[in-house]
């Protein structure tokens, strides 16, 4: 399997659109072929080559992008992916991840909004942070992230898991405002704080918090106290085991019947209640 | 510049042309009788000539179809329009301007009517065809839920209510007048619809039979090109089908006056499909497309659209407010509504017509129904675009219609078994010709609106609007009849090739058309006098800034009437 190495070669100023440079395609060719690749910039194409020294390893493990020197001017890394791996050293820009279906991108770096947007299967790993919307729909939809994995290790922006209606999001570090807004499936495990209006609108699902929430809508409901609960979105799931003694909330009440799932760590949030 | 259409196989209803092998003559926009031996040929052996395609209803222009632009950015993203040297355009059910014109031209097309424009906005409208290319543009006032024409009716005032109508054509720049829903838009501006012909409407104290009615008089009177365009009552509710009837019914009698055109009809039914339901509520739901054909075929005053279902995912938008609000409550999905003064409202919902959805699958059987049975000469092809599916899916239903085995592969393999079962469409084997699909296209299209004269056929004088598919007239596959009349092979607008082989080639802007009838002085004088008193007690604008001005269109047609023996 083929293993490309790009590096870019100076800072640009106009975002490039890196879609069309994904592990699948670059199986099926050449190094001169990938040179060749046109890569939207702004309102003009550029050539890879003329943006990346490029390296092509013929005999890789797997089927592997390595972007050196990256920037948040590169949108769209791993769009649509379906196998392989992307691993992008330094940041990614808008869009990492979205709709990808399969395989992993990891980002030794922080990315820009919308990472993992109508993600469908695969896994995105962001070892730094990552601004708004990650794992929404795209904007005016309302069929959002469906399934894979997001992780990020660093903190999160504001209107994560928009619409999410399956798949994981897993944020180690804080979440801005609205995590889980109109959430309808799938789970947000936030590990550090969360700012207000978690879980607005939501109608399935869950979210757990495990630091402090600086505020909770009045529409959710207070169910008891759990401790080390196992989360089951439905009857056939097997359920997601969490550690620790949570509040649990169901919600939103905004709509009938609800079925939003809301565990807040007790131990940060010894007044919550 | 001169062009000779050579050996085309022609259909030309209007003409009574029925796939005769001969030569069409282009010269200076209009169809001629012959040309000079510079004229450039354009070989159509082979080929199926027809006039340009007419869609007499559709949504392409205005402010509810900007909001549904606006507020369905994902739609936008579902299509995009990137053709070299042309605008790029996005949108799959609200397409943006330009990329409408360029599709419609694409499929043949040469002029469309928007369907529903609120005169107080008019002006977005026209300034929207400004930015459409490649066809000519009219657009109809919506009259059924106005103040003034409440007024005048229920005072039995036919005279002033004429001299209304006139006055408010001239000053949106309207052609025809429109009916949504009568008296129901206004009655949901009080939270409230009507539901039978005979419900009053609140605080007016009318009734739709009484504004149907009246407007098919006035309209006659009046002598305009097109007939009254009704969408009737309960439009999408099981068992509307006898309000339907009803309404048809409501106008027999009154003759048809044209001042100009050659209409015969009084009445035209819009979106048929979505007012032919049987069944009292979604679970006994079923076809009356064959009951409501049967009236159709049986009477002389109407002629009837079809609003066929495409099974797309699409945007609905209409002035039927209440309908709206409906069908947000049935799925749940974003809303917009709006009230515009003293004349209309709005609303617009995204939809998906999933072909397992049984309903959507019956409802996409109705509007077959319709096809199959009505009279070729009284029923027009539509989506109702974007309501029931967006125009780019007119060749879809071309090949529905000409093919059983397509239309019976999308029954039997693709769509909900409700479709076999409460509709007719199984057992129906009518396939239509290129004769059937030209009249339902072009020549009766033409006709109804008035336009026969200069559109929808290819006789000497006609205007050179014209259509070259690359189909053999016996085809039978589906997919190949879905692509030629999605790609035209040429298309000709005022006689100038803008369409080659499925490609926009050169970029012409029609006409708006509106119709300018003048009515007796002192009548108008009358009349002048309550709008001055309305328009100072209730409008948010002034009398003097209403009226559209002569800048908004790239070049009028104006169709004038003198109707001044009205007195
Ligand atoms: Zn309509």
């Amino acid at each position: 399997m083929k293993e490309l190495i790009l590096t870019l070669k100076e800072d640009i100023i106009v975002p490039v659109e890196m879609d069309a440079v994904i592990p699948e395609k670059i199986e099926n060719m050449t190094l001169d072929e990938i040179k060749n690749i046109e890569l939207p910039q702004g309102n003009k194409k550029v050539l890879l080559k003329d943006l990346f020294d490029v390296e092509l390893n013929e005999d890789a493990d797997v089927s592997r992008i390595i972007i050196k020197n990256s920037t948040i001017k590169l949108k769209r890394i791993g769009e649509k992916m379906t196998t392989g791996e992307i691993i992008v050293e330094g940041d990614a820009g808008m869009y990492v991840g979205c709709e990808m279906k399969g395989g992993k991108i990891i980002v030794n770096g922080n990315a820009d909004s919308w990472a993992g947007q109508n993600m469908k299967g695969g896994e995105l790993i962001i070892k730094g942070n990552a601004k708004d919307y990650v794992g929404s729909a795209y904007r005016g939809d309302w069929r959002g992230m469906s399934g894979g994995k997001i992780i990020v290790e660093g903190n999160v922006g504001n209107e994560i898991g928009e619409y999410m209606r399956g798949g994981v999001i897993h944020v180690k570090g804080n979440a801005g405002l609205m995590a889980g807004i109109h959430q309808e499936g799938g789970i947000i495990i936030i590990e550090g704080d969360v700012d207000a209006r978690v879980g607005g609108e939501m109608k399935k699902g869950a979210i757990v918090v495990y630091g402090k929430v600086e505020e909770l809508l009045p529409s959710f409901k207070f169910e008891g106290v759990v401790e080390d609960p196992v989360i089951k979105l439905s009857k056939k799931d097997e359920g997601t085991p969490i550690k620790g003694k949570f509040y649990k909330f169901s919600g939103d009440y905004v709509y009938n019947k609800p079925k939003g799932q809301l565990y807040i760590s007790v131990e940060s949030n010894p007044d919550l209640i | 510049m001169e062009y000779i259409i050579k050996n085309g196989i022609v259909y030309d209803p209007l003409n009574g042309i029925n796939g005769e092998k001969m030569d069409i003559c282009v010269k200076d926009g209009k169809i001629v009788e012959d040309v000079s031996s510079g004229a450039k040929v354009i070989d159509a052996r082979g080929k199926v000539v027809m006039p340009g395609g007419i869609d007499s209803h559709t949504h392409v222009a205005g402010p509810k179809v900007n909001i549904g632009r606006m507020f369905r950015p994902e739609d936008s993203k579902k299509e995009i329009y990137a053709k070299k040297g042309l605008r790029t355009g996005t949108g799959f059910s609200v397409p943006s301007t330009y990329k409408t014109g360029y599709q419609y031209s694409e499929m043949g097309y040469t002029t469309v009517i928007e369907a529903a424009m609120p005169p107080l906005i008019a002006r977005h409208v026209h300034e929207e065809f400004m930015e459409t290319p490649q066809v000519d543009k009219a657009a109809m006032p919506l009259f059924g839920n106005n103040w003034f024409v409440f007024e005048y009716l229920k005072e039995g005032d036919l005279k002033k209510c004429a001299a209304y109508v006139a006055w408010l054509l001239r000053a949106a720049r309207g052609f025809a007048i429109k009916i949504v829903n009568p008296g129901g838009t206004e009655a949901w501006g009080w939270g409230k619809n009507v539901h039978s012909i005979d419900d009053p409407v609140p605080y007016f104290d009318i009734t739709p039979r009484e504004i149907v009615r009246g407007l098919a008089e006035v309209n006659e009177m009046l002598g305009l090109p097109h007939s009254i365009h009704v969408h009737p009552n309960n439009l999408g509710h099981p068992g509307n089908w006898e309000t339907t009837l009803a309404t048809m019914d409501c106008v027999k009698g009154i003759k048809a006056k044209p001042r100009y055109g050659e209409r015969e009809t009084v009445y035209y039914n819009t979106h048929t499909q979505f007012h032919s339901y049987g069944g009292t509520s979604w679970k006994d739901f079923e076809s009356k497309g064959v009951e409501i054909a049967e009236y159709v075929n049986k009477h002389d005053h109407l002629v009837i659209d079809v609003g066929q279902v495409t099974l797309d995912e699409t945007t609905t938008m209409t002035a039927d407010g209440p309908m709206e609000y409906d069908l947000h409550m049935t799925n749940g999905l974003k809303w917009a509504n709006c009230d515009v003064e003293l004349e209309t409202g709005s609303g617009v919902v995204p939809f998906i017509y999933s072909p397992k959805g049984p309903v959507y699958a019956v409802q996409w059987a109705i509007g077959l129904d319709l096809f199959l049975n009505t009279d070729t000469d009284k029923v027009l092809l539509t989506t109702d675009h974007p309501n029931a599916g967006p125009f780019t899916r007119y060749p879809r239903v071309i090949a529905w219609l000409m093919s059983k085995k397509y239309r019976d592969e999308w029954l039997y393999n693709k769509v909900h078994k409700w479709a076999i079962q409460r509709s007719h469409v199984a057992d129906n084997d009518k396939e239509y010709d290129l004769y059937e699909i030209a009249k339902v296209t072009r020549a009766n299209q033409a006709k109804v609106l008035g336009l026969s004269k200069e559109k929808g056929h290819l006789g000497v004088g006609a205007d050179a609007d014209i259509a070259i598919y690359d189909i053999n007239p016996e085809e039978k596959d589906g997919k190949k009849i879905e692509k030629a009349f999605r790609y035209a092979s040429y298309v000709l607008k005022k006689g100038e090739v803008v369409v080659k082989d499925g490609e926009v080639v050169k970029e012409i802007y029609g006409d708006t058309i509106y119709v300018d009838v003048r009515v007796d002085e002192s009548l108008e004088q009358e009349i002048m006098k309550d709008l001055r008193e309305k328009f100072t007690r209730y409008y948010s604008i002034n009398l003097d800034n209403y009226p559209v001005q002569d800048a908004y269109a790239n070049s009028w047609k104006v169709i004038k009437i003198d109707a001044t023996d009205i007195n």
